[in-house]
Formats: C-alpha cells, structure tokens, sequence
C-alpha cells in the first residue's frame, strides 16, 4: 500500500491562518492506484489541506510526505510529481486554450514538441478540441473546469489534487471525468478528488476521509461504507399492513417528513439483514412497492458523522 | 471526453526548468496578453499625440532661438522622462497582485517556476513595455537632433538613462504589486513612491537647508561705481566694468551647507538622468558654447548644473565678476548620478526582496486576507 515512494501520508497536520485554525489535526493516507475521497462540509479544511499537499502552503506542524518528499523540504521534487486543479477558475483571458496548456507545459520544463503534443491529446481527452485555438474567455464555466483538469494532467504526473472537479459538469462529463478518474488510478497514479457530489464518490473513490472543522474524523474504504448500518426507505400498500409488520418483528420505524409520499425508514445493520427483512415482508403479503437504501453510501457515513457547516 | 493516456517520453523527475526557459515563459506570457489587449495601444496612441503636441508647441514658440534643437531635445527628454514616470507604474504595480485576482497565481507557483524567475519575467515584460513608449518618442528625439547643435552621444546617454529610469520604476512596480493585496491599492502606492523620488526628494532637500546653517565667514565682492552706469554704452556694447572699483569686504553669516544633503537630490530621476548627460559645456556661464555660435542651457542641462552647484556647497568668496551675475565655475564637479541609480536601485531591489518572501512557496505566514486559491 502507502510507502516511501509513492502515494500520500499525512500525519497529524495543522495550520491556521491567524486565529482561524483551518486544519487542526488530519490524518490522511491515499494510497498510489486508487481514487480518496475528501469529503467534509463548507469551510471544513479540504482546500487548504490540498494546497499543503500541493505545496503551496506550509504546515505548522505535523508531517507530510507527497510520493516520499516533503514538500517543505523539497517543493520542487514534489512540484514535479503532482498536478493540482484549484477550484478556483484562474483563467488567462486572452490565452487559447492551446496556449494555456503549452505555457504550464513549458513552466513544467516540458520540451516544446512533447508539450505540443501533450496538449493536443490533453485537449481531445477533455472534448475541447473545437476550442484549441479560441480565447480562453469564450469558453464556457464547464469548458474551463474540464480545460482547468487538462492543465493539471499536462506534465503525467503521478499525484492528482483535484478540488471540486466536477461542479458545473453537465452529466455527460461527468461520467467521462469518472471514467478519466478510473483509468488514471488504474495506472498506477495517486487521486485525490474532494467533492460535495456523494453519489457520485460512491461510484469513483476506493476510500474516503471525512473531515470536519479541520479534524480528520473517520476514514474508510467504500467497502466498509458499504457493509455498515444504513437506514432503508419502504413504501407498501397500504403502509398500515407494512406498519403492523415491522412492529410485529420488533422493528423500530420512522415516519420520513420530507419525502412527497408517505414512507418509512429504518435501520439495518447489513446488506443481509435488508435481504431477510424484504424476504420476510413479501412472505407476509405486504405489498412492498419499494424498498431501497435511502442515501449512498458515503452520505450515510456524512450524515451520522453529524458534521456542521461553519 | 475520450479517454486515451500515453506515457509521455520524458520522464518527470528528468525534467527541469532552466532560468531562462523559465522568465522567457513568463515574459512571452505577459507580453502576449499585452499585445492582444487594447489598453496598451490606446496608452501608445495617447502618449504618441501628447508628446507630439508638446513637441511642435515648443517648436512654434520657440523656432527663432538659436540652437534651438538643443533646448527641444533636452525639453523632449525632460517631458519623456515625466510621461514615462506616470506610464511605468500603470504597466507594472498590478503585475503580480492582478494575477493573484485573477487566480492564475497560484497556477503559476504550483509549477517549477521560483518566485524570482516570476518577478523577473514579470518586470522585464513592464520593462519592455514601457520600452515602446521610448521607442515611440524617438521620432522627436532625432528631430531636435536633426535641428541641430545636439552631440549624439548626448541623445545616446539620454535615451539610454531614461529606459534605466523606466526599468528602475518598473522594478518598484513589481515589487510593490507582490507585497500588497489589491493592485488599486499597488498602483497608487507605486505613484505615491514615484512621487517621492521626484518630488519627495526636492522638499526633503529644501526643507533640510534649515539644518545644515552654519556661522561662516564670507568674503563678497562688488563693484562700487559712484556715478550711475548706463545701460548700453555707445556702441551699442555693454558697458565695460572698471576692475579697479571692484571693493571686498568679510561678513560673518550662516551660510547652508548644502554639499552634506545634496545626496537627497540624487534619488530624483530627474537630477539622475540631467546629471549623467556630457553637456557639450565649454566651462562655465549662462550660455553654452557650441558649433555655430552659443545657446541657453535645456531645462535637463540647467538641473545638471544646479545640483552640481549645490554639491559645491556654499560660495564663501564671491567674486566681482559672480557679483554681475556670472554663475560660479564649479567645474563639472563630480557627478552624482550613479549615487542616484545606488540609491534607487536599493529601492527597487528592497521592494523586491520583499515581495520575493511573500512568494515563497509552501507559504507560511499568510497576510491578512489572502487565499493562495
Ligand atoms: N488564507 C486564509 N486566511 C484566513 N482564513 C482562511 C484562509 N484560507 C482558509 N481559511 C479558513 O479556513 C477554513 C477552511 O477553508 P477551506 O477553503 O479549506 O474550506 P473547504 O473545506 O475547502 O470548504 P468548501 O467546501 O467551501 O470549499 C475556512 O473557515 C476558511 O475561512
Ligand atoms: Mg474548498
């Protein structure tokens, strides 16, 4: 897994930006080869942790090591294996879209015919070759964002930050982003993705750390999140038989307000509990019209973290 | 988006960025978003009618005068030094801090590029911009050259001092824009430094006269005529003077020192760029000698020679002849423009040390108020 040479760990980081303590302690492992998540609520610590590991700020304390290299130490060597999407869109106005990329090509120390070409492929990775030489300014929000992931896949690096790369996709890039994500893992490359999406996380990520108020408070693999205790959605006709069941096993259940139809929730510990439980209720003639998980998996860990916005 | 990834031929820890590769990266991008902005060519066309107007205004007031390419030229200089004052600071204070509003900063950092390679890139592509205002003026440059009584290597120091001045204003731009937040706020306080130079620096001096006053002995010497001299004599000559009526006596009085603060002037761009032209000067006098025939010194000639004086320090024995009138011969003295430049530079290159620390990356201390990204 996580060694000295590839990968990120972090341990026990902390940084504030005068009283504002924006990371307070977060421990933070993404292993080469696979997809972590970095989820939190606004204002929680994930940007400023990925400019740490982007090398762009500095700790004040704890350790970092980016692909082994600490980027206090040695910014340049860590500078060379990562590539960083700010979700900020910095755009040079009067830039085309080709140029944007050849000059970050050229300040990675690129040589202009393998920059040239990098972009080409770069930009027909991301559909913008129609825009290869129009202004930077014309495109629109999406086209920067997915020219803005180009910029930060130009020099094939082996650590990818990306910070919220997939607000303003439309659904289309989406699934391509998460294809494009896939296969860079796949290949060996270490990807970081914070997002606000959970659904789609539970379908990119391998692993995802939680954080809130600058603490990392938990960490796990999607498999985990998938085995843990998740609250389930049902609806039957009439929902008075269904009710009578479920009391009848001694099922605590809830009535759920913000739903247009009546329906119930409850807890199960396991996807085999849920199995037994649909199995039961069919059995007993409840007509169950549906019966389904009531978030992803990843917003099921979110919401029992019981995280706060700042 | 399709997805097809190849490995490219580099390897990544092989590559490196070399300095020049680096500014010249920065300078072409900067130049290039220059050249496809209008602001640029508007300010050129704009400075292209003022200059000209002032030009062929000088020249309609001033045509009869002899020598009067000399006093163009130096009034060309003087004027393109002042524009150039006020151009510099609007093409650099915002160089760096516009690019962090932009958010395209932080894109910058996060590359191999080093802060310095950044400030040097940034501040040679102001430098080479402000470069095209000189270039644009050298058409009236060379038409007060071409009127006459101007040594080319007059023109050539000239012009030479004015781009240092310019690259010397555009490095306290550069600077200023790193270490401050806003760009209104860089571009003002570059003025404001501008200002101190040119003007700062003459009210400082003035001020200070009032502490160097000291008790000194001076000898003046007068003529003493009894009866009343007439204006022209007969021939139409000026009156000759009779040296044997020249009386002296010895007052004791405070006299400035002004030869221990006339270093406060060096700063000034102006006495900088006056002070290092080799006026085709014969000695001393009102009027200097050259081909053809004598002319009044140019308002950049008159600046010269007056801090010259001042770094004489004070005239403790006036002669009968300076009594008329006739300036002191200080000689050329010695020059005091390269303390200038010193001076300047240590300005600049503070500034710029500055700002260097602030963009140093992993950053540590954050000013106030400011996100990376
Ligand atoms: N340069 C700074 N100066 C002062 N405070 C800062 C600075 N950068 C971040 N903060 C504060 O640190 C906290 C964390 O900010 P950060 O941008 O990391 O949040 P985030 O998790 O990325 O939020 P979001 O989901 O909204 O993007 C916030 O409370 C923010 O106000
Ligand atoms: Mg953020």
């Amino acid at each position: 897994m996580t060694n000295e040479f590839g990968g990120i760990v972090v341990h026990a980081a902390a940084r504030s930006f005068g009283s504002v303590q924006a990371v307070r302690h977060i421990d933070f492992e993404a292993p080469p080869g696979e997809v972590t998540a970095l989820i939190g609520p606004n204002g929680s610590g994930k940007t400023t942790l990925l400019l740490i590991l982007a090398s762009l700020l500095a700790v004040d304390s704890g350790s970092v090591r980016v692909g082994g290299i600490d980027p206090v130490a040695d910014p340049q060597g860590v500078r060379r294996l990562v590539g960083w999407m700010p979700d900020s869109l910095g755009r040079w106005d009067s830039l085309s879209a080709l140029e944007v990329l050849t000059t970050t090509g050229a300040l990675y120390g690129m040589r202009p015919e393998e920059r040239t070409a990098r972009a080409h492929e770069l930009l027909e990775t991301v559909s913008l070759t129609e825009y290869t030489r129009q202004p930077a300014r014309v495109l629109s929000r999406g086209q920067q964002q997915r020219l803005s992931l180009a910029r930060a896949l130009i020099h094939n690096p082996q650590v990818l930050l990306l910070d919220e790369p997939a607000s303003g996709l439309d659904p289309g890039s989406r699934v391509d982003l998460r294809t494009l994500l896939r296969t860079l893992a796949a290949a060996g490359k270490t990807v970081v993705v914070s997002s606000h999406v959970l659904s789609e996380l539970d379908e990119i990520a391998d692993r995802a750390v939680f954080i809130s108020r600058g603490e990392s408070v938990r960490s796990q693999t999607l498999d985990e999140a998938g085995n843990q205790v998740r609250r389930y959605n049902i609806q039957a006709e009439p929902m008075s038989a269904l009710a009578a069941e479920l009391s009848g096993h001694g099922m605590r259940f809830e009535e759920r307000g913000d739903s247009r139809r009546l329906e119930y929730q409850v807890m199960l510990d396991s996807t085999q509990q849920a199995a037994w439980l649909l199995r039961t209720l069919v059995l007993a003639d409840v007509a169950v019209t549906a019966f389904a998980p009531a978030g992803g998996a990843l917003e099921e860990t979110y919401m029992s973290l019981d995280t706060d916005r700042r | 988006m399709s997805v097809k990834m190849q490995q490219p031929p580099q390897l990544a820890d092989e590559r490196t960025l070399s300095s020049r590769a680096a500014v010249g990266t920065v300078f072409g991008l900067e130049m290039r978003q220059r050249l496809r902005g209008r602001a640029w060519y508007v300010m050129l066309a704009v400075w292209f009618v003022v200059i000209g107007a002032v030009f062929l205004l000088a020249t309609a007031t001033m045509g009869t005068i002899t020598g009067i390419g000399a006093v163009l030229f130096d009034l060309v200089v003087g004027f393109v030094l002042f524009f150039g004052l006020l151009v510099a600071p609007g093409l650099s204070a915002n160089a760096v801090n516009g690019d962090r509003a932009a958010g395209t900063l932080a894109i910058l950092q996060v590359t191999l590029l080093t802060p310095g390679q950044l400030l040097a890139g940034k501040w040679l592509a102001s430098w080479v911009g402000s470069l095209a205002f000189l270039l644009l003026s050298a058409p009236f440059i060379f038409w007060a050259l071409a009127l006459g009584g101007v040594p080319a290597s007059e023109a050539f120091v000239s012009l030479g001092m004015l781009a240092l001045e310019l690259g010397l204003v555009c490095a306290i731009g550069v600077g200023v824009s790193s270490i401050a937040n806003r760009p209104l706020f860089s571009i003002v306080a570059t003025y404001m430094l501008v200002a101190l130079l040119a003007l700062g620096t003459l009210i400082t001096f003035g001020l200070s006269t009032a502490l160097v006053l000291e008790e000194a002995e001076v000898t003046t010497s007068y003529y003493n005529h009894t009866e009343p001299m007439p204006a022209v004599g007969p021939d139409g000559e000026l009156p000759a003077v009779d040296p044997s009526k020249c009386v002296t006596e010895t007052i004791r009085q405070p006299v400035p020192h002004t030869e221990r603060i006339t270093w406060l002037l060096a700063a000034n761009p102006f006495v900088v760029v006056a002070d290092a032209v080799p006026y085709a000067r014969s000695g001393s006098g009102d009027f200097a000698y050259v081909a053809g025939g004598t002319r009044p010194p140019g308002v950049m000639e008159s600046i010269s020679q007056q801090v010259r004086t001042l770094q004489a320090g004070p005239d403790l024995e006036v002669t009968c002849e300076e009594s008329l009138g006739e300036p002191r011969d200080v000689g050329r003295g010695s020059p005091i423009w390269p303390l200038g430049l010193v001076l300047q530079s240590l300005l600049a290159g503070g500034l710029l040390l500055l700002g260097y620390r602030r963009l140093r990356t992993p950053a540590g201390r954050l000013a106030q108020g400011t996100r990376i990204a």
